[in-house]
């Protein structure tokens, strides 16, 4: 079964005229590490809000269309009991942090408190969400007191211990250096490889090439094509969408260095045609 | 990590004691001291407090806090001591000033009131972190909304002031004066508080969604990561305050019939 | 003469941790990127150059000037620094004033502070948006205003600190642009930042900063050549400089354009 469906759906923020999503329908399979792409604007967080319930039922405003996760649709749940299925992960890390916790053990509780969690299952969950995120040794320090990438991984501890089984994380490595946003990048590898069905919103094209199954690419509220990222980055008109291809893509594009008709997206892959490319010529 | 708390790490007893019964404990000794009121229970009441302090090891911390109301404690009694209506007595004088028993007397009370008060408040203080206290109070029924407002500003203020400082920066960047004369430091209010205000604003909706995500609103009932640590002194004290509080009533009656 | 000199720089908040551990550098007119891993101490350095810090030992001269004997506002008109959060200084409720805020500052009159800042509107490209709200538009376009709002006050050197952050490709690109324009008009641009693909396209000369110290300083191409050195920094070399690696080649090229531009017969 499909584990989230989107049917036909429009919305408009309150006090706005333009739809910010329009008409935008898709399907995502079970354990997939999904890449959306588009420029600023595009509606791609919005969209990432409306598979969440934060769409329409913490923003208001007009809307049509429906979001089904495992069949349930969202719209007419409560962000609660959506939260148990789909996890949400922001941009900005010191904004995720609770503040109301002083240790990043406690921190990750927050949630499972909430839900009313009995305490040995809480203390497991936690233990294991601390160590899949690497983060285990930080336990007992205040959260404010982690560096960005630290913070941004304590973030996504906090939503993997509630166990569900869709992550959706928005630009979360863009605050971060490249060190913190290896070690994102990385978390979130392992999670998939757990059979956690990913969607993440990313700029830095050679990272969702390196990590999608399917790219999204939306403008102007619309979905223009959903597929894999070497059909997605063959494309010519990317341009046109404010999107620009790999660094490798974007190579093998000027020397038509392509397999069946597709470029290569990786830079394994691109290394790889390049030198059967060389031999040939 | 900067926090608004003026919390001390010690290994006493009154470490241990539930946050709730330090609570009861400054509500006794008000109470005790408005239906007693006299200077005798005032200093065994204060004597009482100092007594915890120094058993909790904070006693040091304490004088900080009663320094913070000194000056308004000396005007009292000497205002008091000058012009207070039931004045007859001379205790004593400088120069061509008179200072009366009576007024002298009335202060010491309301002197030793205060500092009893505050070093009940202290000892609340100094010994309990306020989110274990914020915690005790959800557990009793305070709602878990509240209890987040009051933990999280502790710890969001002092990240509030580090956006302030970058706000400062960037706005002195452009050559905005700060510093020196008032008309400057006037001028320099709207580019430092707007910024502030649409960074908190955007912060707190942002917060709100990932509160959100978090099951925040959520209809079950919440539980606790930690236990609580309810001894057999925590229940015995409740009784404690009780019996106080009934007593000086009894005595205060026995006072009235006589 | 040179615009900036450092000369032996140490810097630390507090007694117990030096942030900064004696830096010698001296800034021509050759745009300047800074990068290194969050902690290395790049902001604190261009805010030791804004003189909003000052050194706890060494010198640092602003044209001429040493930051230890001028007020932030005394050096404004030199140097400029552009914040990495435009929403840290945006308070004027329509996009010109916002912009002419910091030349009036400097004691601009008004309608050379106007001036200056629609010339500097036009640069970024917000010239139509002169009358909007900054909070009506996209963040995107706020961070243009906090360019322009220094732009326009005209200083010879101005500081960016990291600009591309949350920015999609349409705006690095706008972003590129203004710094070679800027560098085409003669100022000195430094700039803080993560992306070493806008680094490689952008900039003349880059430093590695790590741990406090310049751990590598000279052309772009020839600092993401050191692959050692980059990665005792935790920075890994632009994408076509991996390809190159890769597919060993003699030459190492650092863009894109450039790998395509001499590969091509």
């Amino acid at each position: 079964m499909d584990k989230i469906v989107v049917e036909n759906l429009k919305y408009k923020y309150p006090l706005t005229d333009k739809l910010v999503l329009n008409d935008i329908s898709f399907k995502i399979e079970k354990g997939q590490f999904i890449g959306i792409i588009g420029q600023n604007g595009a509606g791609k967080s919005t969209l990432c809000q409306a598979i969440t319930g934060l769409v329409p039922l913490f923003f208001k405003g007009a809307y049509g269309g429906r979001v089904l996760v495992d069949g349930i649709e969202v719209a007419k749940s409560n962000i609660s009991d959506i939260s148990l299925k789909v996890g949400m992960v922001f941009q900005n890390p010191f904004t995720q942090v609770t503040g109301s916790k002083l240790t990043v053990y406690e921190e990750v509780a927050f949630g499972l408190e909430n839900i009313g969690l009995n305490r040995e299952e809480m203390k497991n969950r936690i233990d294991e969400a601390l160590n899949l995120l690497g983060i285990y040794r930080f336990k007992d320090r205040n959260p404010f007191d982690l560096s960005g990438g630290q913070m941004q991984r304590l973030a996504i501890a906090g939503i993997i211990a509630m166990q569900p089984d869709v992550i959706i994380l928005d630009e979360p490595t863009s605050q971060l250096d490249p060190q913190g946003s290896e070690e994102v990048f990385k978390a979130v590898w392992d999670l998939k490889k757990r059979g956690i069905t990913i969607i993440m919103v990313e700029h830095k094209m050679e990272k969702i090439a390196e990590y999608s199954d399917k790219v999204l690419l939306m403008h102007d509220g619309k979905v223009i094509d959903f597929d894999t990222p070497e059909k997605i980055f063959s494309r010519d008109d990317l341009m046109q969408y404010g999107v620009i291809e790999p660094a490798y893509t974007r190579i093998c594009k000027a020397f038509d260095i392509k397999d069946s008709g597709l470029y290569p997206v990786t830079l394994d892959r691109a290394c790889e045609m390049v030198v059967k490319y060389n031999e040939h010529n | 990590m900067k926090s608004l708390s003026l919390y001390q790490e010690r290994d006493s007893i009154i470490h241990e004691i539930e946050p709730i019964n330090k609570l009861l404990y400054i509500l006794t000794t008000i109470l005790i001291m408005i239906i007693v009121p006299s200077i005798k229970c005032a200093v065994l009441c204060m004597i009482i407090s100092l007594m915890l302090l120094l058993k909790a090891n904070v006693i040091k911390k304490v004088l900080p806090i009663i320094n913070f109301s000194f000056i308004i404690l000396i005007s009292i009694i000497i205002i008091q001591g000058l012009f207070n209506i039931n004045n007859k007595t001379v205790l004593f004088n400088i120069g061509k000033i008179k200072f009366y028993k009576e007024g002298m007397m009335y202060s010491a009370l309301i002197v030793i009131r205060v500092i009893n008060i505050l070093c009940a408040f202290a000892l609340l203080v100094l010994t309990t972190k306020p989110s274990d206290l914020i915690e005790d109070l959800v557990r009793r029924g305070l709602s878990p909304k509240i209890g987040y407002v009051l933990s999280s500003v502790l710890q969001i203020i002092p990240q509030m002031t580090s956006t302030m400082g970058t706000i400062m920066d960037a706005q002195r960047s452009r050559g905005l004066e700060t510093e020196g004369k008032l008309i400057n430091r006037i001028k320099a209010f709207f580019p430092l508080i707007g910024p502030v205000v649409m960074n908190s604003l955007i912060a707190t909706r942002e917060r709100a969604m990932a509160l959100e995500i978090r099951a925040f609103s959520s209809k079950n009932k919440k539980t606790f990561l930690n236990e609580t640590k309810s001894t057999k002194l925590d229940s015995s004290l409740k009784y404690i305050f009780i019996a106080a509080v009934i007593l000086s009533i009894i005595w205060r009656a026995a006072i009235w019939t006589k | 003469m040179s615009i900036i000199e450092i000369n032996n720089l140490h810097f630390s908040y507090t007694k117990d941790e030096e942030i900064l551990k004696g830096i010698n550098l001296i800034f021509d007119e050759k745009s300047t990127a800074i990068i290194g891993q969050n902690g290395a101490g790049k902001t604190t350095f261009v805010k030791l150059l804004k003189g909003l810090l000052k050194p706890t030992w060494g010198d640092v001269i602003i044209d001429g000037k040493n930051t230890k004997e001028y007020t932030v506002a005394n050096l404004a008109p030199t140097i400029g620094l552009v914040f990495q959060n435009p929403n840290d200084q945006i308070f004027k409720n329509n996009v010109l004033s916002e912009v002419m805020f910091g030349p009036l500052n400097i004691g601009m009159d008004e309608s050379k502070a106007k001036d200056s800042a629609l010339k500097a509107l036009k640069m970024v490209g917000l010239e139509e948006k002169i009358n909007d709200n900054p909070y009506d538009l996209t963040l995107s376009e706020r961070k243009l205003i906090s360019i322009a709002s220094i732009v326009a006050m005209n200083t010879k050197i101005i500081i960016l600190d990291e600009p591309t952050i949350a920015q999609d490709y349409i705006s690095k690109e706008k972003i590129k642009d203004i710094i070679l324009k800027l560098k085409s008009q003669g100022k000195l641009v430094i700039t803080i930042t993560h992306d070493m693909d806008f680094v490689a396209e952008t900039f003349e000369r880059t430093l590695v900063f790590c741990e406090g110290r310049v751990l590598l300083d000279g052309k772009t191409d020839y600092v993401f050549m050191q692959d050692e050195e980059l990665k005792k920094a935790h920075l890994e070399p632009p994408y076509a400089a991996q390809l190159c690696r890769k597919l060993n080649s003699d030459k190492i090229y650092i863009t894109v354009e450039e790998f395509i531009k001499a590969n091509k017969r």
